[in-house]
């Protein structure tokens, strides 16, 4: 896939960051920008260039004021990406292979809006082959990208979800978790509540063929991609309703635990689509 | 139970192999614990193991031959112990005196009339023996009248050679010896003429039949014209032996045990001789029937086929169109 065909979303965050370099984001940092903040004196910010001459004629004191302004920021954009076995699942297209989409996409669009973009991969633990750190040149996460589309996962478990807060700046940044989230509900809040220093965009990669899309009737045995268990399968239309409904409990109980943390979930079942991220940013983020 | 292949059951282990190796055609599924716990399909699962484990397991036991043993049944009839002698010698295929134009061979006769005297005797256990140059075992000493029978048809067939009544008579005292004596016991010789028993011959046949109690009857199938053993008038040549015919007859008079001889000239004549024979042997005898061990691997094969076959039943109702 070249760089062109990468759809891109529009974006925002609600919160000023504090980095210096220009961006496109709201910030907490002085500069060359268009939000007014207040005036000071000459010697306080000695910026010729924004003598405000109405301020200084008015004050009795005959102080030379400066008008402030905040400039505008680069925010890090970040993608962790669970690499786990459950990630290998999918029926049309692996579920690694849609996360691989995904961070493509957001390191196109993060680079358009000028911020720096990085990558953690973690499934066990959090996999240093598998990290970009962050920068405002995409390439070398796209590159990665595109190697995490071929990329079958071991069968290991996500627990390194935990330890990936380490790898983040300690700056604010914004962070879309991609994952199935098929791990257990006290290593989800741990690792959640590690991470709440970050604005958290959970993009949660669900398959319809995991449980809406059974087949009708038939023995099938199945294995966990992760523990390597082995059950059998008798399905037939109890059982397969009593899937869904064990399919719906759990995104209600993981909703919950997102809302939590005031970090709406964004589902991806199926395709997709970036036109719905910036639908999410729209719907979620205060601009 | 026994097994006539019992090294096979060595490869039994290889029936735990459905156990060891997991289903490989099982699929991918994100998190099994999202499942929710089913018992059906638990089941399910366990039954198809166990059905694995015995069809490999009934597979070996199969091939093993798995029998059940033989068992000897003591039954209990009313009759005799009745070894037949018959003569196969060369002469039995001349016709027989009396007949019609049409002459029946003496051994024909002789076959049909038997066969009338086993059929009639309902719990005597029989045995036969036939001899031309030396004794040939036909069938022990047995209850089956089938088996006997079909013994004395075939008998009825081409003769051989000569008479070496000795040998007959001695292996026909044999098929009395493994056997327990029910107190009533005979050797019927069926012979025409005779043939000489050398003097450790008759030692020997004096010895056996005093010592097994067994009675001689003697039927003589006389060639039409020959010479009749119970001839009071006949005159021995003194420069000459005494005929075969006489000096066997002479012989048996000297046995401990009793003897009859009959002459027969004619089928109905011989008929006479084994009415007479059927009824003086008639006394309570106790004998061991052997049954034969039932073959268990068709057995074990046929359940094999069946769990086979339900396994690709499952196989059938498998799930094809997912993943």
């Amino acid at each position: 896939m070249s760089i062109e065909d990468i759809k891109e979303f529009s974006y925002h965050i609600g919160w000023r960051n504090r980095g210096r370099h220009p961006g496109r984001h709201a910030s907490t940092q002085r500069g060359m920008g268009m939000e007014f903040i207040g005036h000071t004196s000459l010697l306080n910010y000695p910026d010729p260039r924004r003598i405000d001459l109405r301020q200084t004629l008015r004050d009795p004191l005959e102080q030379v004021y400066v008008r402030l302004f905040n400039q505008k920021s680069a925010t890090p954009v970040f993608v962790i990406c669970d690499l786990s076995g459950s990630m290998n699942f999918g029926a049309k297209e692996r579920k690694i292979r849609k996360a691989a989409d995904i961070a493509e996409s957001v390191a196109r669009s993060a680079t358009r809006n000028a911020d720096p973009f990085g990558f953690v991969g973690f499934d066990d633990v959090v996999r240093e082959d598998w990290i970009s750190t962050s920068s405002f040149k995409s390439h070398r996460a796209i590159e990665l990208a595109e190697r995490l589309k071929e990329y079958h996962p071991q069968h290991v478990s996500g627990a390194g979800v935990s330890d990936v807060w380490r790898f983040l700046p300690r700056e604010r940044s914004l962070v879309f978790m991609i994952s199935d989230f098929h791990m257990p509900m006290s290593q989800l809040e741990e690792s959640l509540s590690n991470l709440t220093r970050h604005h958290i965009v959970p993009v949660v990669l669900w398959d319809a063929d995991e449980y809406k899309n059974l087949p009708e009737f038939g023995i099938t045995a199945v294995t966990d991609p992760e523990s390597g268990q082995k059950r059998t399968l008798f399905l037939r239309k109890g059982y397969r309703d009593k899937i869904v409904k064990s399919f719906e409990s759990r995104r209600e109980e993981i909703y919950k635990l997102f809302m939590q943390f005031d970090m709406p979930p964004f589902y991806v079942e199926g395709d997709f689509d970036a036109d719905m991220l910036t639908e999410y940013f729209h719907q979620f983020v205060a601009a | 139970m026994a097994f006539s292949h019992p090294w096979l059951l060595w490869l039994l282990p290889l029936a735990l192999l459905p156990l060891v190796f997991q289903r490989a055609h099982s699929k991918n599924y994100s998190w099994l614990e999202m499942l929710p716990a089913d018992p059906l399909s638990d089941l399910v699962g366990l039954i198809l193991k166990a059905l694995a484990v015995l069809t490999l397991l009934f597979i070996v036991l199969g091939l093993s031959a798995p029998h059940t043993n033989q068992q000897e049944i003591e039954r209990i009839g009313v009759g005799a112990q009745i070894a037949l002698v018959l003569d196969r010698s060369a002469s039995m295929d001349d016709p027989f005196s009396g007949t019609g134009s049409v002459a029946e061979t003496k051994s024909g006769a002789a076959a049909r009339l038997i066969t009338q005297f086993v059929q009639s005797r309902k719990n005597d256990m029989l045995g036969m023996i036939t001899f031309s140059n030396s004794a040939m075992y036909v069938l022990p000493l047995t209850e089956n009248k089938d088996t006997m029978v079909a013994a004395v048809r075939a008998t009825a067939g081409n003769a051989l050679f000569q008479t070496n009544i000795g040998s007959g008579l001695t292996s026909g005292a044999g098929l009395f010896e493994k056997v327990p004596d029910s107190g009533s016991r005979a050797v019927i010789l069926l012979s025409d003429g005779a043939g000489r028993i050398g003097s450790d011959a008759q030692q020997k046949i004096r010895d056996w039949y005093d010592r097994m109690h067994i009675s001689l009857y003697w039927i003589v199938l006389r060639q039409p014209g020959g010479l009749s053993i119970f001839d009071k008038t006949y005159k021995p040549d003194p420069d000459k032996a005494l005929p075969a015919e006489i000096e066997l007859y002479e012989f048996f008079k000297t046995m401990k045990t009793p003897f009859n001889a009959y002459e027969a000239e004619d089928p109905k004549s011989l008929q006479l001789a084994i009415e007479d024979i059927n009824r003086k042997e008639k006394k309570p005898i106790k004998y061991l029937e052997k049954i034969p061990g039932k073959d268990l691997s068709n057995l074990c094969f046929i359940l094999a086929a069946c769990m086979i076959a339900l396994l690709l039943g499952v196989k059938y109702v498998e799930v094809k169109t997912w993943h």
